[in-house]
Parts: C-alpha cells; structure tokens; sequence
C-alpha cells in the first residue's frame, strides 16, 4: 500500500517537474533516442508481423462469409485500437523499461542517486522527468509507426494471398478510419483512441522503471530484481489500464 | 553541546610526549598500561607529529561548523545514542570506529539526507533538522562529498562530472567551467589533458576518488565530507590520497569531516578523532590525547591495527 503511494507520489512530483526549471534539454533528447530511435527496429517488425497475421486468420475467417474484402477494415481496426498501442507498449516495456530500472538502480547502488542528492540537484528532477517526457512524446510516434506498418503487412497478406487489389484495401483502411467519427472535424476518433493509450502507457513504462530503479536494495543482486519487477508490472499494468481505458473512450467516442 | 578537554589547546602542543605524560595523573602500580602506552606513542610518533603541524596552521578559527547535539537515529536497530560532536572552522575531525557502528550514518545525517529521531544537527549556524527537501538542497552546496567508491557519474565523461555542480549551480560560462575543472583537476594532481575526455570507467581507483575530491570541492565548498576516502586502496595511494586532503585542509582552510577506520591515516590528517563504538562516541579529543587515553576500548581499538 505505502508502495502504491510513493509509486504515484513519484508520478506527481515527475509530472510538477516537467514544467519547472532547470529543464534538461540534453538528457530529454538522449533519453528520446534510447526510448525512440533505439526501439523503432524492433517496433517496427513486430508491427509488420502482427498486421500479417491479422490478415492471414481474418481473410480464413471472412472466407467463410465471402466478405474477404473487408480484411483491411478488420486490420486496421485491430490495430490502430488495440494491437498497435498494446504490442508496442509490452515490447519497449521489455525493451526500454528493464534498461530505465538497470541504469537508475546500478546509479542507486553506486551511490550516484546520492552523490546527485549531496551536489543539490533533485534525482527526480534530473532522471525521472526526462524519462517519462521521452516516453510521452516517443510512445504515441512508435505506435503511429507500428500501425502504418502493421497496416501494410495487412496489405501484403491481402493482396499476395487474397488477392484483393491495392485500391481497395487501402480503401477499406479509409473506411474504417472515417467510420468512427472525426473530432473537430479533421481528427479521426479512431486515432485519438489509438493515441491515448500509447501516451498513457508511456507515462507507465518510464515511471515503473524510474520507481523500482530508485528503490533498488541489495547491490547488483537487487539491479537484477529491479529490472524483473519493471518488466512485470509495467507489462501488467498495462493490460489492466488498457481495459479500463477502453472502457472510457468507447463511452466517450463511441 | 560537549566541549572536550581538547578545545582548550591553542598552545602548541608539547614538544615531547614525556613531558605531557607527567602532567597527566596516573593510576599507581599499572607498569602494563604505561608500558602499552609508550609503545602506541613510538608507533604513531611520526603520524602524530604531522598532525601537529597540520593543528597548529589550523589554531586561529575556533567558530562551530558543524554540530551534533545528542543525536539519535535508529532504523530496525538503534544506530547512533546521544551523539554530540563539534567541529569548528578549519579543522579536520576524522570519525574512527568499526565497520558497522555508523560512521557513514553521521555523515549522511550532516548532509541531511538522514533526519535524527532526537537531537539537532547544525550546519553553519543553521538547524537542519525540519528543513524542507528543496532547503536541504541549497544546504547541501555548502558541503562537498567524496564518496566511499567515488560515486562518479558513470555516463558522463571526468570533464563532465567535475563541471557538473558548476553547471547546476553556477552562471559561470563555459571557459570558465573549464578553467576550474583544469584548475581542480590539477590540485588532485591529474593531468587535465589526459583524463578530461575519459570515461570513470577506464579510471583506476586511485584517480575515481581523486576525480570525486575534484567534483566534491568544483564549488570551493566550506565543508569537506569524505566517506571512507582511503578504504580499498594499496598503502601507497592511501598515503596520496591521505596527503590530498591535508592539501585541501591547509591550503584552502576547508574544514573535513572524514569517516574512516584507517586510524594510521587518522592521525595523520585529524585535528580531532572521534570514536564511535556501540552507538555512542566513547572518544572525542585530539590525537594526543587519544594514544595518552586509558580507556580500554580505546587502547584496544590502537592495538588492533
């Protein structure tokens, strides 16, 4: 219980810090491309599989009704609501969530979350912050990157095993992506759903890492420990809040 | 506050031990003692002679830097009782104690990075006990520390890392960062061309803590904290490093609190020496007075090393 609090007491004050000075521009940046730059392989390939396979069980699926033709409203709805912000999140959790708690907690049983503390410089301030801004900003960038790929591995499947034309997958995509609505005229509700959770689920890899990295105990044996648990919970938490954030834009947007 | 009988001593110490030795009364018919006595006065004589020197140069300033006023801390365990300790402007006080009686604790509760459950520490006139976490952060400035294992920045380069309070809390331009960092570099006797660009990696242990007194003093700091500063270092760097901090003591006047069991270079560099054992301090006084000391534990603890 004392945990859940200091878990969120370290969001808030993470948070309040974004708009205080001293900003750290430099670490902000670095922190970017290990979260972005350095995931976007990775990213990028899974996506493109996952579209794949989403074709490939839909178009067995639709065969059976003879509507194969609306592989791409089904790939692009799976994966601009769901699969693209889920499967990138649990991925740079793994990837980028396990490094996050290592380095803080190696910097913790080193004694350099001390030694910043002794030179009046706030650890939050210094580390945390610029984490959880990379993963803001870089989440929802990966997710888009995940989706437009995913989306094509879709069109590969269709076309190559379908055989339905280029036009016309591309054209369902639009279909699915005008059917839910726009927002302020120009925003497609689909896209705002499918950016939420990214930025959501970004505030929660950055933070889980950051928390169990400063609250390492035990030397090297408890770096290890550390970056276990982030990778656990991160991933959890991110189903869990996943669920119940559905559950509130589907009531707002429908 | 305890004043301890060595505060009265701003004469220059005796010239030779024999002559304090009748001075002091002594318990009849214990030959054995006096006998340990001499022995620990010949072993530590060229120590404490260079401890002399180093007290005399200091003498002049006699104002309380830092206080402990009957401090108590416990966690699980009690780890400090009834602590009080004071060190005035310009000394050097080395805590001595073994490993586990909270020495590195004292230190940590000077930084305010540890809050006593009872008692008041004094950091320049100011009660550090209920400051807030920012306060303590500008409190903080006053004091420079060197970390058991250096505690360097390790994804940054030594340039980096001793420029890093001057970038946080300086305006200095960038010549001028770099200015200092040389001019602090070559104090620790590094040479700055040759480790600016390093990693703390590719440093020996030597040179991490060199790099780390660098980074502690990159503000000029009143106050210089040192956590075990020759622990885990061959004899001759422990005398480098040993020789550095008396360095820092007489030719900037900082004052030192240094945690350390290594009571050879103790005595060297300590115009004082407290002793903790047991959660208490069971000696506070110079190092005179702590070889001419009858307590057992404290004799005990000389002959141990």
């Amino acid at each position: 219980m004392l945990a859940v609090q200091e878990y969120f007491g370290l969001a808030a004050k993470a948070i309040r810090f974004i708009v205080a000075r001293p900003f750290y521009i430099g670490d902000v940046i670095q922190q970017m491309d290990a979260i972005g730059v350095e995931s976007l392989g990775i990213v990028l390939l899974t996506g493109f599989f996952t579209g794949m396979v989403l074709a490939l069980q839909t178009s067995v699926q639709m065969a059976q009704f003879g509507a194969t033709m609306y592989i791409g409203r089904l790939v692009t709805a799976s994966m601009v609501r769901e699969l693209g912000p889920v499967l990138a999140a649990i991925l740079v959790a793994g990837r980028v969530g396990s490094g996050i708690a290592a380095q803080i907690g190696s910097m913790r049983v080193t004694e350099q979350i001390d030694a910043l503390n002794t030179l009046g410089v706030d650890p939050i301030k210094k580390l945390v912050t610029p984490r959880l801004v990379a993963a803001l900003v870089m989440m929802p960038v990966l997710t888009i990157l995940s989706d437009t790929v995913g989306i094509g591995g879709g069109n590969v499947i269709a076309t190559a095993y379908v055989g339905i034309p280029v036009g016309l997958y591309w054209r369902t995509v639009w279909e699915q992506i005008a059917s839910g609505g726009f927002i302020l005229h120009y925003i497609p509700s689909d896209f705002v759903q499918g950016l939420v959770k990214p930025f959501v689920f970004g505030g929660i890899i950055a933070i889980t890492g950051c928390f169990f990295g400063i609250n390492t105990k035990g030397g090297t044996e408890g770096v290890g420990n550390a970056t276990t648990r982030t990778v656990v919970v991160a991933s959890v938490l991110i189903l869990v809040v996943d669920y119940f954030l559905t559950q509130v834009l589907l009531f707002l947007f429908g | 506050m305890t004043d301890t009988p060595a505060d009265d001593k701003g004469a220059p110490a005796p010239s030779t031990y024999g002559e304090e030795r009748r001075r002091a009364p002594e318990p009849e018919g214990e030959p054995r003692l006096r006998r340990a006595e001499d022995e620990l006065r010949a072993r530590f004589a060229e120590e404490l002679q260079e401890g002399e020197e180093t007290q005399d140069r200091v003498a002049a300033s006699r104002e309380a830097i830092v206080e402990l006023e009957h401090v108590s801390l416990a966690f699980d365990r009690p780890i400090l009782e009834d602590v009080s300790l004071v060190v005035r402007r310009g000394e050097t006080v080395v805590i001595a104690g073994e490993s586990g009686t909270g020495k590195s604790t004292t230190l940590k509760l000077i930084l305010r990075l540890l809050r006593p459950d009872t008692g008041r520490v004094i950091v320049d006139g100011e009660v550090i006990n209920d400051v807030t976490y920012e306060e303590a952060l500008i409190i903080r400035q006053k004091m420079g520390m060197v970390f058991q294992g250096a505690a360097l920045f390790d994804s940054m380069s030594v340039f980096e890392n001793v420029a890093f309070p001057l970038r946080e809390h300086t305006e200095l331009t960038d010549d001028e960062i770099e200015a200092r960092v040389r001019e602090k570099l070559e104090f620790v006797d590094l040479e700055p061309d040759r480790v600016m660009d390093q990693l703390p990696a590719e440093l020996s242990g030597g040179m991490k803590k060199r790099v780390g007194i660098a980074r502690g003093m990159a503000v000029n700091p009143a106050i210089m904290l040192y956590d075990e500063p020759t622990s885990g270092l061959d004899p001759l760097t422990t005398g480098t490093i040993t020789r550095l901090i008396m360095k820092l003591q007489r030719e900037l006047k900082v004052t030192s609190v240094v945690v350390s069991h290594d009571i050879r270079s103790a005595f060297r560099m300590a115009t004082k020496i407290a002793l903790l054992a047991d959660r208490h301090i069971v000696f506070f006084g110079s190092p005179e007075d702590m070889t001419a000391s009858q307590d057992r534990y404290v004799q005990d603890f000389l002959g141990g090393v």
